[in-house]
């Protein structure tokens, strides 16, 4: 098998495993539950983070504006330069009051003010005053005293910190309106939710992992008694009937077991009794067989005796002397046929397979049938191809089979000529073989390979067949996994086709000669 | 001149009818009915071939068949009404030159044993064959290794004398049954294999590497090189 993508290559490897694809559900689903888990968690940690710590700076920065706005109110100082020098002393003094992180400090002057006093405003060192949003001041401006914050990026260095600008107006004695602006750098408590959220990470894909580990040994512990029961069924396949499961416990899989078991010795027993049987029918063959062969030799025997003495024995002794000899011919044939067809039943039949030329055999059966053939002065038109045609086959057998299918020709073929043909494919060879008698209709073909049935009970049986040969003719062609196939119509004959594969195993599906029944070239000449 | 045959068959009727075919066709016959008539008769009687059946009383025919074989190369021709392999196979290790499996032909039987009875053609006109370490005396019917005779039966030396008068020559299976037994239509090889394997059981230094009578695979049999 190729993949054109690893994608299709995992997806076929999780439809070949039981145990990947069960873990890769795990997995995936478990993946899903503690991304959920994960996510809620890490939100929940961070709001809370920030409304703690937005709490606090809030808390902490009203303190802040108080304490300014105190210091300013409680003032004495009347001069430019006090003024100054107080308003200075806020930053540093606001900057390092807070306990927790640094912050940053702005006191500036709202715009729009008329006053004699303006005073420098002054701003942590570290502190970009456009941090500060102008939205803000003008919500400062507007809340007359109240502290309102509003979230900020803060850059540094390296990147940006989230931070909180805190902002209240302070009214500074002769000086006028100014605006407190405190700003919180939140990092640490960004730091502690990154550190929460890598946590959560790393500890959810550690968890994922033993997820996995743990659902690929649940499965796999699930999975290896089916596994076993699997294997033996094949080894029960293969033959081994005495296979067994170990049946331990109650549960599904001891189920399983038991079920096999009795599954399996039924097998065994039914297989048993069929060989049983088989051997029976095989010995009873055997045993008929020889017990019909001493009397069968002692009665030709007595026969060829007469035929020694035959110019001394009276002309009806000598009639019934032909009709003896023949009627024995016949009833060998048959007991023949019968213990042949039996054998067939009973499965005792193997093939000897060679390679073996077919036109070889085609030749030999026309010259067993030769004398037959003279005696109805029945022409054979015989198209071979020009080379040796091998296969693969049983000669003894395939050779009986012609000789059949040509003496069925001969005995049905009223004297007209007979066309026999071979053919072959690259996985095939066939024989035709067309007589152009009185043919078959469609319920006649239709019965034509049964036993012993015959086509005309009426009509006078000449050659003598057995009614076994096409019978027989069908095992040894199901013998070497061919086709035997017949056609016909009324009056105008018969075809035969016997196709063979080339090697025993190669698989056909056409034959390489056609099915049909055509007019004979000859047919002139046979009514001439 | 007359030849004798002992017919060796338990079924009475069958024996008497073989018996007399036989004589109608111009053979001196005596029939025996169980095994150990028959070796007593073979001494006795000293036929020139035996029809030896293979199920008998007392003594079966495979052993009546190697008890004559101590003594005697006469051909033997067992009648079979067993083809299983074994038994066939049995019977030719035990000695026997022929089988007919029943119900035979009377005729074929006929012929079997005229083949068996018939001298054995000549080929070449030179009185004394070489094959190997071994010396056939084509007129005396005797080989001899390093002047000591070796005992063959007809049969064995038949198929001897016909390898060794084409040393070149390769013969398949059935051109033995033809020339050796007389064969003419197609019959089982066996016959040819387990002759073989008793004839190099008698030549051979080792009957498992065959130097007089060689094996080529796929053909048939050829005589060694000297």
């Amino acid at each position: 098998m190729r993949f054109t993508s690893p994608i299709q290559a995992f997806i076929a490897f999780l439809r070949r495993s039981l145990q990947a694809r069960y873990t890769f559900l795990t997995v995936v689903l478990s993946g899903a539950a503690l991304v959920a888990v994960g996510g809620f968690l890490s939100y929940s940690i961070g709001s809370g983070l920030f409304s703690t710590r937005l709490d606090q700076v809030l808390s902490d920065s009203s303190r802040s504006v108080s304490e300014v706005q105190n210091t300013f109110s409680a003032s004495s100082a009347t001069d430019e330069v006090g003024l100054q020098s107080l308003m200075n002393s806020i930053v540093p003094m606001l900057e390092s009051s807070t306990t927790s992180e640094p912050r940053r400090v702005a006191l500036m002057r709202s715009p729009g003010q008329s006053t004699t006093q303006i005073l420098q405003s002054p701003i942590s060192l570290d502190l970009d005053t456009t941090v500060i949003p102008e939205d803000l001041r003008v919500m400062v401006r507007k809340s007359t005293g109240r502290v309102v914050f509003q979230s900020v990026t803060l850059p540094v260095v390296n990147g940006e910190h989230p931070a909180v600008v805190v902002g209240a107006q302070i009214e500074v004695p002769i000086a006028g309106l100014y605006e407190l602006y405190l700003v919180y750098d939140l990092v640490s408590a960004q730091q502690t939710l990154d550190f929460v959220q890598s946590t959560l990470f790393f500890g959810g894909v550690i968890l994922i992992i033993l997820i996995g580990g743990v659902a690929y040994y649940v499965t796999t512990r699930l999975v290896t008694p089916v596994r076993v029961a699997v294997e033996a069924a094949e080894e029960l396949a293969a033959g081994a009937l005495e296979k067994r499961l170990t049946e331990k416990g109650q549960d599904i899989i001891a189920n399983l077991a038991r079920s096999f078991n009795s599954m399996a010795a039924s097998i065994e027993g039914q297989i048993g009794t069929l060989n049983k049987l088989s051997k029976m029918q095989q010995r009873f063959v055997s045993d008929v067989s020889h017990e019909l062969r001493t009397p069968l030799t002692t009665i030709k025997l007595s026969v060829a005796i007469l035929e020694q003495q035959r110019d001394e024995l009276p002309e009806n002794a000598i009639r019934s002397l032909d009709t003896l000899q023949s009627q024995l011919t016949r009833f060998e044939a048959l007991l023949g046929d019968l213990l042949e067809i039996s054998r067939y039943d009973a499965g005792a039949v193997t093939a000897e397979f060679e390679m073996a030329d077919i036109n070889g055999i085609v030749g030999l059966a026309l010259s067993h049938i030769e004398p037959l053939a003279q005696a109805r002065s029945c022409q054979m038109v015989v198209d071979l191809p020009a080379g040796p045609v091998f296969a693969e086959v049983d000669g003894r057998r395939i050779e009986r089979v012609l000789r059949n299918l040509l003496s069925n020709a001969i005995e049905h073929g009223e004297g007209k000529s007979i066309d026999v043909a071979v053919g072959e494919s690259d996985t095939a060879v066939a024989i035709t073989i067309q007589d152009h008698g009185i043919g078959m209709t469609r319920s006649e073909l239709d019965r034509v390979f049964d036993r012993f049935w015959r086509a005309d009970p009426a009509r006078k049986r000449t050659v003598g067949g057995t009614g076994l040969g096409l019978a027989i003719a069908t095992e040894d062609t199901n013998l070497h996994n061919g086709w035997l196939q017949a056609t016909a119509k009324p009056n105008e004959g018969s075809t035969f086709r016997l196709t063979l594969p080339r090697k025993q195993g190669v698989l056909f599906t056409q034959s390489p000669l056609p099915l049909g029944v055509k007019k004979a070239a000859a047919k002139k000449d046979a009514k001439a | 001149m007359t030849h004798k045959i002992l017919v060796v068959e338990d079924e009475l009727e069958m024996n008497r009818q073989l018996c007399e075919f036989l004589a109608n066709a111009g053979y001196e016959t005596q029939g025996a009915h169980d095994g150990g008539v028959a070796v007593e008769l073979f001494n006795s009687y000293a036929p020139d071939l035996v029809l030896l059946d293979v199920q008998l009383p007392v003594l079966m025919g495979t052993d009546v068949c190697r008890v004559i074989r101590e003594t005697s190369g006469i051909p033997i021709i067992m009648l079979t009404a067993r083809t299983e392999i074994d038994d066939v196979i049995a019977g030719l290790e035990a000695g026997a030159d022929d089988y007919v499996k029943k119900p035979f032909d009377p005729s074929e039987l006929l012929a079997r044993i005229k083949a068996r009875l018939r001298p054995i053609p000549t080929l070449t006109d030179v009185s004394e064959l070489k094959i190997g370490p071994l010396v056939i005396d084509v007129v005396g019917h005797e080989v001899r290794r390093d002047g000591v005779r070796i005992s063959l039966t007809p049969l064995e030396f038949s198929l001897l004398q016909t390898l060794a008068e084409k040393p070149k020559q390769v013969f398949s299976r059935e051109m033995l049954l033809e020339k050796v037994w007389g064969y003419q239509y197609k019959a089982d090889t066996r016959l040819v294999n387990v002759h073989v394997q008793r004839l190099r059981s008698k030549i051979e230094d080792d009957p498992e590497e065959p130097k007089i009578v060689v094996t080529e695979r796929g053909v048939g049999y050829k005589a060694g090189q000297p």
